[in-house]
């Protein structure tokens, strides 16, 4: 075996079995599973009328009682999502027109497909007409202004998930579960039963949780005879022992806290899943799973009821089957998310709310257990700042360095002011973690959703900027720059070009807000979720649902794409149109609408593409990018969610730049730009350079970076690197790469991933995907398996600057 | 002051400790056969001319004077000796088909740009490395910027071949804090069929560095067939016991094909036309130093 660090003194981890696991989790196929959206169709037509949340509530239990459950082969982790491995099971209750329009399509898709039955087709086909003009998606759709709809035709706006599926993004409080078990939530809410103060909203939602724990203990004692079953049929010893202790354990686990490590990773595991039953909402994450699970491993360990290896084989486990869990999302969406991504973030490492280092025997671990799972899911991230140990930054480099581009890391120096510019205290910041990609949240705390509302194409703003707000693709305007119609506008300096800009995108921003709001009030209804609220600070106490205002704070963002490209182009007009005077404005913009066509359109693109580009540590183009971010940033204050007044601190908005893939589906809506990049080609990821551009090698990247202002960005600012795997080769080479992580510290530096792949083995790839079932490669905040992509996201990281020197 | 570089390299991880900013001078007086950076032996601007990205547009060929340059099947042909407005060609192009080597700066624009790095280099125990060509070719340049990368705290190497007039060498090196010395063969024959030069200026340089006792890594080349015999390399090694304390280090270097595309490129005849030798070919010297007391490292 092949480890970090790890030295196995023990048996007690079966590595061969974990082997095997990884295999045939690695080539598992896609699927999609009729039960769930059968058995909720059911139950809505029986209750109608009776209060929503008590209807999704009464629907999540019989799910649960209902729906086929199997323990997985020879793993220690059970609790399955759907009828069978990696199969997605169906939400109709968000959106169903797609999943039936798309019925023949699923599987012959070019990247995220899935098998399905002509069995499966029909009975969801079925359960069509019940929900014409019932679901999410429908509600949306009535109230959306025909202005916002406009903008999405001109390529601005993209409603995303918000407008047709769950919420998710959320990290519930695992130490809460693990202290009182499904059983105590359910005892606080009949508690809270019992007064007679309370209103409507708050008795319906109480019923609700009694009803979602009732379901998810019904749920467990289900397996409980499951494996019975099984070991009375297990002719291995070893395997028949731990189908036994499964089985005795399910009779009244969960009725209160986690009585030992092996149920408490168990639970973090089934409590995860459980809400992605309720819902399909996404970024449901683990937050610092190293430190609410150490307390149950260190008494295990004490009492000498469990070794290390034990510990790693039940992580291991619980990574693995992590992956068993699906979701099938529209086709247009796909192209924003390639990768079957959950976005299941866990974070170890990092300060504690105290203020010392919180690093421990779970932080290795966790790492072992990623070089052990090699999966896409979790997503890991880990924490460090000044007092990181070494050693456990070094690990992670190890694991970087085999190039499936986990971990991710994040700085506590950088995060925790960031997170510290909305209406937190110090030791609350210091508790951050990571969820979905890379926007950050208080674990327990935070409602829906601190990302990924509408997501707004800088690129295309940028566009219509030169364009006097006219998309020269749909010929649509909404807003004219200089009073009047048409494409006609000439900026005489860079101050009108920049305040153009500021305008357009006020413009936008206003769109972009009424659409979450339209969303956001849809789903206070539509998405109701007993189960995941309870789990969330605030919402038990208030007898309110997350959407409505049950979490503690709340804050939310939306998603900007291309603010590398909107700088870059930026600085090329100001360059050489304004300062150098080589070229005229009507020029330049000739030439763009031919997409550079002929010898002019060469030479002009030449000059674009020899202006200051951002990544290179050139002050000239990196306060211009800067000056983008300000200009969004500041018009933050100005926004305020639906839950205002309804409870939770802040309802504000804040920034991130974690924009998944949609950096390659938006740059093909946006005409050419005067970075020189040609029309339809990508933007840049997150805030990284535009692809290609960063030609000083990654020191510079990381000076650019510095310029810009990280620590204001708390909803997550995404720099992805790819480094040419010789650079880490060596003991003396990961010194020099894990001392550069380090750096970032000093460069203020939110977030920062890697991918360690050659691109001759992503091209090999690319031609030859059977022979690279298990390459997997950081995408945008995620990582995914290279195959499940689609050939444009592919070729986009075939092209991400190769750091090689 | 003004120096000729061609490239100011950042994240170099193979040119001395930690995280290195590696400064690419132009021009050297040495030959090697095998050398990975024609570009920077003979002094002056050149133009590598990159045939995947012409488009044959023709434009070039219309500049060039005399006819000098011809499109073909094969992209550019360009007949250098005759070219006499290669900078008027190259800049022609707008498909940077041309890519020019070498540009002038000055010492004090040079240690701005380097400090850029300057935590990046305190974190990993790094600095900047004055690499080539032959670096002590532009003494005045190299001392100046040293000088003052000196008064900012950062550290400082001088990649060299070492032939240059003993007392130069002297005051050079006072300015500099790491010596990365080649040495490329003992026998004075085949120092000079390998690398047009007599070796014996090298040697007493080397000796006199040590003496003055400034920390060196010493960086020798294996080249299969051209200078490895093991003797050869058997006496390089002895000749590094005798140094003494001030080495550091020693590398052996692999010999590679990275900058064969380079000769391509240039115009210019590659030399060595070679296989890149296995790792247990390169094993064998490597446990030949071992048995000398060094532990060497494998580079290439
Ligand atoms: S000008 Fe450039 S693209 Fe045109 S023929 Fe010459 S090298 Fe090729
Ligand atoms: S000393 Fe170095 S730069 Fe000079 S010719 Fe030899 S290998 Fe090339």
């Amino acid at each position: 075996m092949d480890f970090l660090s790890f030295i196995p003194k023990t048996k007690d981890c079966d590595f061969d079995r974990i082997k095997r696991a990884q295999e045939s989790m690695a080539n598992r196929r896609a699927t999609i599973c009729p039960e769930r959206a059968e058995i909720i169709t059911e139950v809505y037509k029986r209750t109608e009328g009776e209060p929503q949340i008590i209807r999704k509530a009464k629907a999540f239990a019989e799910i649960l009682e209902r729906m086929t459950i199997y323990l997985e082969d020879d793993m220690l982790i059970f609790g399955n999502q759907a009828s069978a491995n990696f199969a997605a099971p169906v939400f109709p209750e968000y959106s169903f027109d797609w999943v039936i329009e798309e019925l023949d399509a699923f599987a012959s898709r070019t990247g995220d497909s899935f098998d399905i039955s002509e069995d499966t087709k029909a009975r969801l086909r079925k359960l069509e007409k019940y929900w014409i003009g019932k679901t999410h998606k429908d509600e949306v759709n009535r109230n959306l202004p025909k202005v916002n709809l406009l903008a999405e035709k001109q390529g601005v706006l993209h409603k995303g998930g918000i407008s047709m599926s769950g919420d998710g993004h959320i990290i519930p409080n695992h130490e809460f579960v693990l202290e009182v078990g499904y059983g105590g939530v359910k005892k606080i809410a009949l508690e809270k039963l019992k007064s007679n103060e309370l209103d409507e909203e708050q008795r319906s939602f109480y019923q609700a949780v009694v009803i979602a724990m009732d379901g998810a203990l019904t749920y467990i004692k289900r397996f409980s005879s499951l494996a019975a079953k099984l070991a009375n049929e297990e002719r291995d010893d070893k395997r028949r022992k731990e189908l036994e202790q499964i089985s005795e354990m399910c009779r009244d686990y969960m009725e209160g806290g986690a009585r030992n490590f092996y149920e408490a990773v168990e639970t973090v595991y089934l409590t995860h899943l459980l809400m992605m039953i309720e819902s399909n909402g996404h970024s449901f994450s683990f937050g610092r799973f190293d430190q609410y699970i150490y307390p149950y491993y260190r008494r295990d360990l004490e009492e000498g009821r469990l070794t290390k290896e034990k510990a790693l084989e039940i992580i291991t486990h619980f990574f693995i089957m992590t992956n068993s869990i699906n979701k099938v999302r529209p086709w247009d969406h796909t192209q924003y998310s390639c990768g079957y991504p959950l976005y299941s973030n866990l974070m170890v490492g990092g300060m504690k709310s105290d203020g010392t280092d919180g690093t421990n025997d779970i932080s290795y671990l966790c790492l072992e257990a990623m070089n052990l799972s090699r999966l896409p899911e979790p997503n890991l991230s880990v924490r460090f700042w000044e007092q990181t140990p070494h050693s456990l930054l070094l690990d992670s480099a190890r694991l970087i360095r085999k190039g499936f581009g986990m971990p991710s890391v994040f700085c506590d120096e950088v995060v925790i002011p960031a997170m510290m510019t909305l209406d937190l205290d110090l030791e609350t910041a210091r508790d951050y973690a990571s969820m979905g990609c890379v926007e950050t949240a208080i674990p327990g705390k935070w409602g829906h959703r601190a990302t990924g509302m509408t997501y707004i194409n800088f690129g295309k703003v940028f566009e219509l900027v030169l364009n006097n707000g006219v998309d020269p693709a749909s010929g649509i305007q909404l807003i004219r720059l200089n009073g009047k119609e048409g494409r006609e506008v000439s900026y005489h300096t860079y101050e009108e070009l920049w305040s153009a800009w500021k305008r357009a995108l006020k413009y936008y921003f206003d769109l972009a807000v009424q659409c979450d709001l339209v969303c956001d009030r849809s789903l206070k209804f539509h998405d109701a979720d007993p189960f995941a609220s309870s789990l969330i600070d605030c919402s038990l106490e208030r007898g309110k649902t997350l959407k409505n205002g049950g979490a503690k704070y709340d804050y939310v963002s939306q998603s900007n794409i291309g603010p590398s490209t909107v700088g870059d182009s930026l600085a090329a007009v100001k360059k050489l149109v304004f300062d150098e005077k080589v070229l005229t404005m009507d020029e330049l913009k000739k030439a763009l609408d031919s997409n550079f066509e002929g010898e002019e359109g060469a030479r002009i693109r030449q000059l674009c593409r020899k202006a200051p580009k951002f990544g290179n540590d050139d002050d000239y183009v990196d306060h211009i990018v800067a000056d983008v971010y300000e200009s969004y940033l500041e018009l933050l204050p100005g926004y305020r969610t639906d839950r205002a007044g309804r409870g939770p601190i802040g309802c504000g908005y804040t920034m991130s730049t974690s924009n998944i893939t949609s950096y390659v589906p938006n740059g093909f809506d946006v005409g050419a730009t005067p970075d020189g990049r040609l029309a339809g080609k990508p933007l840049n990821e997150g805030a990284s350079p535009c692809l290609g551009a960063d030609r000083e090698g990654p020191t510079a990247v990381m000076n650019s970076m510095s310029k810009l202002p990280n620590d204001k960005i708390a909803g997550g600012q995404l720099l992805n690197m790819r480094f040419y795997p010789g650079a880490l080769e060596g003991d003396d080479n990961l010194e020099k790469f894990t001392s550069f992580i380090k750096t970032g510290r000093l460069k203020k530096i939110f977030h920062n991933q890697f991918n360690i792949v050659d691109s001759k083995v992503l091209k090999a790839a690319k031609e030859n995907p059977e022979e690279y079932p298990d390459l997997m490669v950081r995408v945008a905040g995620y990582c995914a398996l290279f195959n499940t992509l689609m050939p444009e996201a592919q070729d986009a990281i075939i092209e991400r600057t190769e750091h090689s020197w | 002051m003004e120096g000729l570089i061609s490239k100011i390299q950042r994240y170099s991880t193979k040119d001395g400790p930690g995280l290195r900013t590696t400064v690419f001078l132009i021009g050297c007086n040495l030959s090697c056969l095998w050398c990975a950076n024609p570009e920077l032996i003979a002094p002056g601007e050149k133009y590598l001319y990159y045939r995947e990205r012409c488009v044959g547009c023709g434009k070039c060929v219309s500049v060039a004077a005399d006819n000098s340059i011809t499109l073909t099947e094969k992209g550019c042909v360009i007949d250098r000796s005759r070219c006499s407005n290669l900078k008027e060609c190259a800049s022609s192009c707008y498909y940077d088909a041309y890519e020019k080597v070498g540009y002038a700066m000055t010492a004090s624009d040079l240690c701005e740009k380097l400090k850029r790095d300057k935590d990046f280099y305190d974190q990993s125990g790094g600095g900047v490395t004055f690499s080539g060509g032959e670096p002590a070719l532009q003494p005045e340049f190299v001392m100046e910027t040293a000088k003052l990368l000196r008064r900012e705290g950062i550290h400082t190497a001088l990649e060299t071949a070492g032939l240059i007039k003993k007392d130069r060498m002297r005051e050079l090196i006072q300015q500099i804090d790491l010596v990365l010395y080649d040495i490329k063969a003992m026998d004075s024959k085949m120092h000079l069929a390998c690398t047009g030069v007599d070796n014996r200026v090298i040697l007493d340089n080397a000796m006199m560095t040590a003496e003055m006792n400034i920390p060196m890594i010493i960086r020798l080349i294996v080249v299969p067939g051209y200078n490895d015999d093991k003797n050869d390399f058997y006496n390089r090694l002895q000749f590094i016991k005798r140094m003494g304390k001030a080495v550091k280090q020693i590398d052996i270097l692999k010999y590679h094909r990275l900058g064969e595309g380079k000769y391509l490129r240039l115009g210019l005849e590659n030399r060595v036309s070679i296989e890149e030798p296995s790792n247990e070919y390169i094993s064998e010297y490597v446990q030949m130093a071992r048995e000398m007391g060094f532990e060497p490292t494998i580079g290439g």
